[in-house]
């Protein structure tokens, strides 16, 4: 009985300090964040709201401005219920590994992702969209992405297969 | 012993999840506020009153925050004394025997008398609730700004109908013959019952169209006859009045009774981000019934450590300078600003402030050593101005006695005017002048007399001076004034006051202490 008691003591804390760790990582993973589809975007772009971690609101909204693109390219958009889903430009798990340089630079501080993704927030994240958690912030924010050009991009750089190049 | 210890870690996990999932439970504050419409409705109870209680209601103009939904049936009847309140259950019986569901709707949709409507006014009302965000959305999205029209039929959830009660309605002459009438009044608010589904079932049943045929439109118009959408009874308020007449009497009662159920509906409290700072400014004004001085709390975010959301309360502030905002949004709203008032942390942008209403009346209970008497005092202050630089006027009342004289009847009364500057958000400085009436009398003379005998017994006080107020918990307030009191009392004019004063009370320098909570 003491054992169970003591074992149910220990296990309680460590789930909960492997809670906290776990969390923690979890900001810092790349495939971690959450985006939804808003509505229909105008013609070539995709119209999402996406969350983004760091330590200001500044680092948080940059972030989630990466994720966007991220999403576009690697995860796919997901659909809502106003909107379809859309499939990643490389559906191919292995073009991330294949091509690190070439995203190294891609997703660098000011890199060219940012000419792909317009934010369309009015100002600051606000209200619920902006949070303070453990290390920093998590903002959700409204962005564009220019889902065409960014496909074209990455076609014209060999990144991503023409759906032309299967025939 | 192992037991009792068994016990002990099994009670306190046991409670640990308890606490977790009550902290789920709490309500998290959100900046989500839409525009809500009204239809004021007088309860009438068959007496010569009815048709003065009943023009007062019609007359009111709740402000801009509000729409208005023009219904067919603004009086009911209750057949009960005017001397006592109706009761909500008579008013729900009342209430339910209405259709002002039907009538609602009918108004929002524009029903004619063949059963026909249209979406204009809810379409209209979409558009002018929309906020900046929802315009951006709309222009970053296929459909446009022509889908901002579709946020109207949301509003349907935010339709109310408050019901208006005036009781124990009575009138005083003066000794001049002036007579001034006062009355109690009571609202009851009801909310549309609909949600997504029965407005749904609303536009399948009973929507007419051009092309229907003669069956279908008398089986639409039966099943709108027959629409079963209740009214939800939200909250109550009170409030009283006096006036010239009954109707000024019941008419000044109206907006206390809109503020009461203000803080009694928390989908009536306008909420907002905090769009920039220094000065904070926030994009709400006239269209929300945003006015000089309005109180605002304000509220941070954080996600504990299971990921669960809560709003931490921070600190007030007040509006300052007021955006007229009176038109659709076109995404570049001016916003309004605001002056923070109490908390230790500097508002942030992207919180969110929710209206928190109060009076702006700061009520005082200091010690007084020195100047015209020593003794306690009891005054208030009225919040009349405030700047975005934290300058705030000031109305000023002292009204309190010489409670330390025997055989002498005490009354100081003193109005004035104060000018506030905050050195910081916790600490006020107010330079300010008051002029005083002292009165002094022998021990129960004062009962009836006339203003040429008050004004005898008065020695006159002008008292400049300096206040100094620090948040200690706002709206609790510790304050220090150092002042001068010079009395005005001339001999000839004021005789009695000379011989029943006797060098009791003087002029000189004073100093005052104690503490002020503002409602």
């Amino acid at each position: 009985m003491i054992a169970l008691t003591v074992l149910m003591t220990v296990s309680a804390v460590s789930v909960s300090a492997q809670t906290g760790k776990d969390r923690r990582k979890s900001f810092k993973s790349w495939d971690n964040y959450e985006i939804t589809t808003e509505k229909v975007g105008v013609d070539g772009t995709k119209f999402v709201k996406v969350w983004g971690f760091g330590k200001t609101a500044d680092q948080a909204v940059m972030n989630a401005k990466e994720n966007a693109v991220h999403a576009c390219i690697f995860r796919g958009l997901p659909g809502s219920a106003t909107a379809m889903s859309t499939p990643p430009i490389c559906p191919n798990p292995d073009v991330l590994a294949a091509n690190e340089d070439y995203f190294q630079n891609f997703f660098a501080a000011g890199g060219p992702y940012l000419a792909y993704v317009n934010m369309t927030t009015d100002g600051v994240p606000s209200g619920t969209d902006k949070r303070k958690v453990k290390g920093g912030y998590k903002v959700g924010i409204y962005v564009q992405v220019m889902y065409d050009n960014l496909k074209r991009k990455l076609e014209a750089d060999g990144i991503a297969r023409k759906l032309s190049s299967g025939f | 012993m192992f037991k009792r210890f068994a016990s002990f870690t099994f009670a306190a996990l046991l409670i640990s999840v308890q606490l977790a999932g009550q902290a789920k439970i709490k309500d998290v504050v959100t900046s989500n506020y839409n525009r809500n419409s009204v239809s004021f409705i007088t309860i009438q109870r068959g007496d010569s009153y009815d048709s003065y209680t009943t023009k007062a209601v019609e007359s009111f103009n709740p402000g801009a925050k509000f729409d208005i939904n023009d219904i067919r049936t603004r009086t009911f009847r209750i057949r009960k004394a005017r001397k006592d309140a109706v009761t909500n259950s008579e008013v729900q019986e009342a209430v339910e025997a209405t259709p002002y569901a039907r009538e609602i709707l009918s108004s929002v949709f524009n029903r004619d008398s063949r059963g026909m409507m249209d979406d204009k006014t809810v379409r209209y009302r979409g558009n002018y609730d929309a906020k900046d965000q929802d315009v951006i959305n709309a222009r970053a999205s296929r459909v446009g700004e022509d889908a901002l029209g579709d946020m109207g039929y949301a509003l349907l959830k935010g339709c109310y109908i408050i019901l208006t009660d005036f009781y124990n309605i009575d009138s005083r002459t003066d000794k001049e013959g002036k007579v001034t009438w006062s009355t109690n009044a009571r609202a009851y608010a009801y909310r549309l019952g609909v949600d997504d589904a029965a407005i749904n079932d609303f536009f399948e049943q009973c929507w007419i169209y051009e092309d229907d045929d003669t069956a279908t439109r008398d089986a639409k118009l039966r099943a709108f006859q027959n629409l079963a959408i209740p009214m939800d009874y939200v909250a109550y308020a009170t409030s009283s009045g006096s006036g010239k007449d009954v109707q000024t009497a019941a008419h000044s009662c109206l907006s206390g009774l809109v503020t009461g159920l203000e803080n009694a509906i928390p989908a009536w409290e306008v909420a907002v981000g905090i769009s920039a700072v220094k000065p904070l400014r926030a994009k709400i004004g006239t269209k929300e019934g945003l006015t000089n001085g309005a109180r605002y709390r304000s509220y941070s975010y954080t996600e504990d450590a299971n990921g669960n959301l809560k709003s931490v309360p921070r600190g007030f502030l007040r509006a300052t300078e007021i955006a007229s905002n009176t038109g659709m949004s076109i995404g570049e709203t001016e916003p309004s600003e605001f002056y923070q008032i109490s908390g230790l942390a500097n508002i942030e942008e992207g919180w969110t402030i929710k209206q928190s209403n109060d009076v702006g009346v700061g009520l005082m209970l200091s010690g007084a050593f020195g100047g015209l008497f020593s003794s306690f005092h009891i005054s208030a202050d009225y919040l009349m101005k405030v700047k975005t630089n934290g300058q705030m006027s000031y109305i000023l009342l002292d009204a309190t006695g010489d409670f330390s004289q025997n055989n002498v009847s005490s009354l100081y009364l003193a109005l004035g005017y104060g000018y506030a500057f905050h050195l910081s958000r916790l600490i006020e400085f107010m330079p300010y002048a008051m002029i005083g009436d002292d009165y002094m009398s022998p021990s129960g003379s004062g009962s009836s007399i006339t203003f040429s005998e008050f004004f005898k017994r008065s020695g006159f006080v002008i008292e400049p001076g300096l206040r100094l107020a620090v948040n200690v918990a706002y709206p609790l307030q510790a304050f220090g004034k150092v002042y001068y009191d010079f009395l005005l009392a001339n001999s000839a004019l004021n005789s009695s006051y000379v011989y029943y004063n006797n060098y009791r009370h003087h002029g000189g320098l004073g100093f005052q202490a104690g503490l002020k909570w503002t409602f």
